[in-house]
């Protein structure tokens, strides 16, 4: 505590440096102790540099790392002094008979990022690396990096005693700070420092079953780069992997896992495959409920992509995803988003069932969700549609106030009567869903209210009446709404001439000098048209809901060729993103996968497989018609590719501006 | 790798800043200190990025321990590492970690940042280890001057069983085994279950000389299923299916892959061997039948019964039974044959509390809840029922260690002791 006081005003600094030189020892150690602690707290205490390291004179260890820790800090700042303690580190490299001085020594060396103090380096770093000691072997291995970052130029006799040690080093930590040394030094230079053959390859797996857990995990995850030249070689790896799905650290499991998965693209027998999936798979959902909700959440946020390259692992295992009323939200949205995903055909029922208890949630952000999750298995299983309505109008019935889940439940409600519009009638859901319309504030639900009071104008009483009050307020509503407006006004006009002429009039009125281009444009365009002939319109506005858009691309999340270089990174912070290390990190490479086809691992089912074979042609053709569209579209708007939450802006307005476009034509 | 790690308080304050690397600046640290921690965001997402850094961090009580990096680092790895430096760093602080031991132990907090991580690399961080050659106030010079010892020290630190020095010495050799299984449940309104599963995880302290030899064994189902039978032995023990193990890095795994045999050479003193998932026919030893009644608007009426599922001559100990009830709640009266009820406002629940529960009975508690007015529109959300307990003795699963044994070359035989005991985990019964 008493280190920690206030800022070092000028006369602090005299006291720091007369106790300093002061010739009893305890008192220049408490005065070096200061120094740090000022240090931490970012105060600068640069100009004690000269009488700091006068204090190395003593032989004692802690003070020494408190010396360097010093040293490290500010030799960019007096390179020249700096200069003075070449002497002392060279002098603790090759004299010292203790190897934590020896490895303490070569490890601070390197950190000093001195480009003129590292040829002095270079010959004690070279003696550390052949050292008879593993401990200051595996420090000096880890020192080559940092010379090689500062001064690159000086480093290739040292590059090639690494690659000697890598085929000759017996010492498993030695071997995985080796292996980290190097791949850091490719990341910097950009180029294949390390070179595998099968006798290191054979080392690198021994070595993972005798090295700490870090060593490991830098092991496994430099494997999973690595491409096998063949089916025996990845059996090999695989076999000599899997013991580490035991471990109890889950990042050594989740790194064997990412090792497995990526190598089983490389095997020949399809047994040994479906074996391999029903072993990684209970370890990877124990990693799930792991008790450090941080790591929880790193591997929650990989799922996606193992569900989307291996389906068959999470086969019956919805229920892992279930969420537990304590957790923090963070992973609850996660597990959310991918019980969304893991949902089909069958198990939908059990998921809208759990969904159903999300709704009494607190998190007025996350029953909103729920709702949209609610919202898009309905759209996309046609079989889920009923229950699913069910399930919303109930919660409809309880709701009193303008809430944020009540404009996602307009919302959701709009595209399910758009996917299929005699879902009105189901449980009399038109007729709760339009007695809380007047709760939408967010121009999204309002113009899906509008929308429906559009479509369903000859259900609703008084529609005329509410389109009016609509209309009133129609130069303060959001551009959205406004444009939606304009079109469901068309559509009742022409269900209810007579009753609606005097509305349209107000509307073509207020719209006809709006400052936005869109909606001026669509309201000369239905103005004309209507004064020339309705029945267009009539076939243009009313259009049959039934070809609405196929959904299920929604639910993928990688494309289907990047699946293969996100898996190699599985666990890392581009991942854990949803994204490519190269969109992420402009430095990366983009990594081009060479293989043709991204093997997709799926349950045995015949039924679902045929299914889905219909589907994925389908959607095929379907992608082919939207790809163009959807490569503007992320153009302009640049669409973040993580977001569950695609904007549904687009789409309603895309939809409901189709008909206009071809009118044009 | 990782730049920089940095531990923070509350008010967003740095209290130990060491740097790894030389790519990011103090002051986008104290930035996120400003944006993210003053402002409690961080409790939000576990990983932050801004301007491409990221900010990778844990919360322990009110300290923020913090990874920053500019790579593509493995995000799991290096929120271990934290927990891995917390855990450091309460072997030396005596299992405290709060702002008053960093701020009095920062020397040695540094001079353990220089040692479990180089280059942003994590490196040896177990805090047995550690203390061999990391000690407060430094180590003692005839160490220092030993060159033996320190090759011992050092090839101990870089070598295959890192975990267990040589020549350890005990008179009396024991051994000590816990298995300790939580039981986590989730029923839905109506009483089905959702989903239960036993996490379970054997504790073992080891006071053994020499490098002894361990051999481990449950009733294990695919392990029984490999043993031979021995002649005119039947026995009704299939034993049971356990979904995944996972284990300490003493034990050697590929043996365990190929026999699904256990052996180890153990640390010395307490450690955690293994923990165990396992989802079928697990032994529930509690059953919640709750009833919410609604007597008009002021009044409402909870009947809890309890019942245990386990032998008469077992026990569960410090039941609590966790009821939510509305925020309005004005009074409450309890009844109940059993243990005490009581209202706890904090809590926003009546705890049932019962000291000990014998098994195979029923139990219940009745209450009677007044409701204040309330100009809170809002329907009551009901959180699910909660309940605490253990039983000495009892394994949900049906675990069962058939054997441990120990060969050493001195040929000691230790004395063995074991326990069992099943707790509570999450588990909630939905309202």
């Amino acid at each position: 505590m008493a280190y920690f006081g206030n800022n070092p005003q000028r006369g602090e600094l005299q006291e720091l440096y007369a106790d300093l030189n002061d010739l009893n020892f305890e008192k220049k150690k408490e005065a070096v102790k200061k120094v740090i602690a000022y240090m931490t707290v970012g105060k600068d205490v640069s100009d004690l540099f000269q009488s700091v390291i006068k204090c190395l004179e003593f032989n004692d260890i802690e003070m020494k790392k408190l010396i360097y820790l010093y040293i490290v800090n500010y030799s960019r700042q007096k390179p020249d002094d700096a200069i003075m303690v070449i002497q002392n580190f060279r002098k603790d490299v090759r004299k010292s008979e203790n190897p934590l001085v020896r490895a303490l020594a070569i490890r601070t060396f390197g950190c000093l990022r001195v480009p003129k103090l590292n040829e002095y380096l270079i010959e004690p770093l070279k003696d550390c690396i052949l050292d008879d000691d593993p401990y200051v072997r595996k420090t000096a291995v880890l020192c080559v990096p940092k010379v090689y970052e500062v001064s690159p130029d000086i480093c290739p006799p040292l590059l090639e005693l690494l690659q000697k040690l890598l085929e000759k080093e017996s010492n498993a930590l030695v071997l995985a700070n080796l292996i980290q040394s190097m791949r850091e030094i490719e990341v910097v230079s950009g180029k294949q420092i390390i070179n595998l053959n099968q006798k290191i390859i054979q080392k690198l797996l021994l070595a993972v079953d005798e090295c700490i857990e870090w060593g490991q995990i830098f092991i496994l995850d430099y494997l999973a780069t690595y491409n096998p030249q063949d089916s025996k070689q990845a059996e090999v790896i695989i076999e000599r992997t899997l013991p580490r799905l035991s471990h109890i650290n889950p990042t050594v499991t989740f790194c064997a896992v990412k090792v497995i998965l990526k190598y089983l693209d490389f095997l020949d027998n399809g047994d040994l495959v479906k074996n391999l999936c029903k072993k990684v798979a209970p370890s990877l959902i124990s990693l799930l409920s792991w008790n450090q909700p941080e790591v929880q959440y790193t591997i929650l946020r990989n799922i996606s992509l193992i569900l989307q390259k291996f389906p068959i692992l999470f086969e019956n295992e919805v229920k892992v995803f279930f969420c537990s009323f304590n957790e923090p939200y963070y992973i609850k949205y996660e597990k959310l988003d991918i019980m969304v995903r893991i949902c089909d055909s069958k198990n939908f029922g059990q998921v809208l069932n759990e969904l159903l208890i999300y709704l009494n949630e607190a998190d007025p952000h996350f029953v909103r969700k729920t709702i949209k999750s609610i919202g898009k298995i309905a759209i996309t299983y046609d079989k889920a549609i009923d229950k699913a309505v069910s399930i919303l109008v109930e919660f409809a019935k309880n709701v009193q106030q303008p809430t944020e889940p009540v404009q996602e439940l307009l919302i959701q409600m709009q595209l399910i009567y758009k996917k299929n519009k005699s879902m009105y009638k189901h449980e009399d859901s038109l007729k709760i869903i339009y007695s809380i319309i007047d709760y939408a504030n967010e121009p999204e639900s309002k113009s899906a209210c509008a929308w429906i009071v559009g479509e369903f104008g000859e259900f609703i009483p008084k529609s005329a009446e509410k389109m009016k009050e609509y209309i009133d307020n129609f130069q303060m509503e959001d551009r959205l709404v406004q444009l939606q407006l304009l079109t469901s006004a068309v559509q009742l006009y022409l269900k209810y001439p007579s009753q609606c002429s005097i509305l349209i009039q107000q509307l073509i009125t207020s719209a006809k000098d709006s400052f936005n281009p869109d909606v001026r444009d669509r309201t000369y365009i239905y103005w004309r048209l209507l004064s020339t002939d309705p029945e267009i319109v009539k076939t243009l506005v009313c259009f049959n809901s039934g070809a609405v858009q196929n959904f299920s691309k929604d639910l993928r999340l990688w494309e289907t060729q990047d699946l293969v270089v996100a898996l190699e990174n599985m666990g890392s912070i581009s991942n854990l993103f949803h994204k490519l290390p190269h969109q992420l990190y402009k430095n990366i490479k983009i990594k081009i996968n060479n293989q043709q086809d991204v093997k997709i691992y799926k349950g045995e089912e015949k039924q679902e497989k045929q299914e889905n074979q219909v589907q994925a042609q389908q959607s095929e053709n379907q992608q082919n018609n939207k790809q163009e569209q959807q490569q503007q579209q992320q153009q302009q708007q640049d669409i973040d590719l993580l977001s569950f939450d695609d904007p549904p802006v687009n789409n309603i307005s895309n939809n409901s501006n189709k008909p206009n476009l071809f009118e044009l034509i | 790798m990782i730049s920089s790690i940095v531990f923070i308080n509350h008010k967003g304050e740095i209290l130990v800043y060491r740097v790894y690397k030389d790519d990011i600046t103090r002051s986008e640290t104290t930035q996120f200190c400003a944006k993210i921690v003053a402002t409690k965001e961080n409790k939000e997402c576990p990983i932050i990025n801004i301007d491409g850094t990221s900010f990778i961090h844990i919360t322990i009580k009110d300290i923020v321990v913090l990874a920053t990096t500019k790579v593509n680092v493995n995000v799991a790895m290096t929120l271990q590492f934290l927990y891995q430096l917390v855990k450091v760093c309460r072997a030396y602080f005596g299992g405290e970690f709060d702002e008053n031991c960093i701020k009095k132990h920062f020397v040695l907090i540094y001079e353990l940042l220089d040692e479990v991580m180089d280059y942003g690399v994590p490196q040896i961080a177990d805090a047995d280890l550690l203390k061999k050659y990391i000690q407060e106030g430094g180590l003692k010079p005839e160490l220092m001057n030993d060159v033996e010892k320190l090759k011992q020290l050092t090839s101990q630190a870089t070598g295959a069983t890192s975990w267990r020095p040589q020549n350890i010495v005990y008179r009396k050799n024991e051994v000590y085994l816990d298995v300790i299984e939580s039981v986590n449940v989730l029923m839905s309104v109506k009483g089905t279950i959702l989903k239960a599963d036993v996490a379970g995880s054997i504790q073992m302290k080891c006071l053994l000389s020499g490098m002894p030899e361990c051999k481990f064994g449950m009733n294990d189902k695919l392990l029984m299923q490999r043993e031979p039978r021995k002649p005119g032995q039947t026995t009704t023990d299939k034993g049971i299916t356990i979904d995944d193990l996972k284990f300490h890095q003493c034990v050697k795994l590929p043996k365990f892959d190929k026999e699904r045999a256990i052996t180890f050479i153990p640390p010395d003193g307490q450690f955690e061997l293994m923990t165990y998932r396992i989802t079928e026919n697990i032994n529930l030893p509690f059953k919640i039948m709750p009833v919410y009644n609604e007597l008009g608007k002021n009044k409402l009426e909870i009947r809890v019964k309890i019942k245990s599922i386990f032998e008469k001559n077992l026990f569960g100990t410090n039941l609590a039974i966790k009821i939510p009830v509305p925020k309005n709640t004005a009074n409450v009266s309890t009844n109940s044959a059993i243990g005490k009820a009581k209202h706890e406002p904090e809590q926003q629940g009546v705890i049932w509390r019962i000291k000990k529960y014998p098994g195979d009975f029923e139990a219940l508690l009745r209450c009677e809840i007044d409701l204040g007015s309330t100009t809170n529109q809002q329907p009551w959300i009901k959180p699910p029922i909660s309940i605490e307990f253990q039983v000495p003795m009892f394994t949900a699963s049906g675990l069962r260690v058939r054997f441990l044994r120990v060969y050493e070359k001195s040929g000691y035989k230790p004395t063995k002791w074991i326990r069992y005991i099943t707790k509570a985990g999450e588990y909630l019964h939905r309202l």
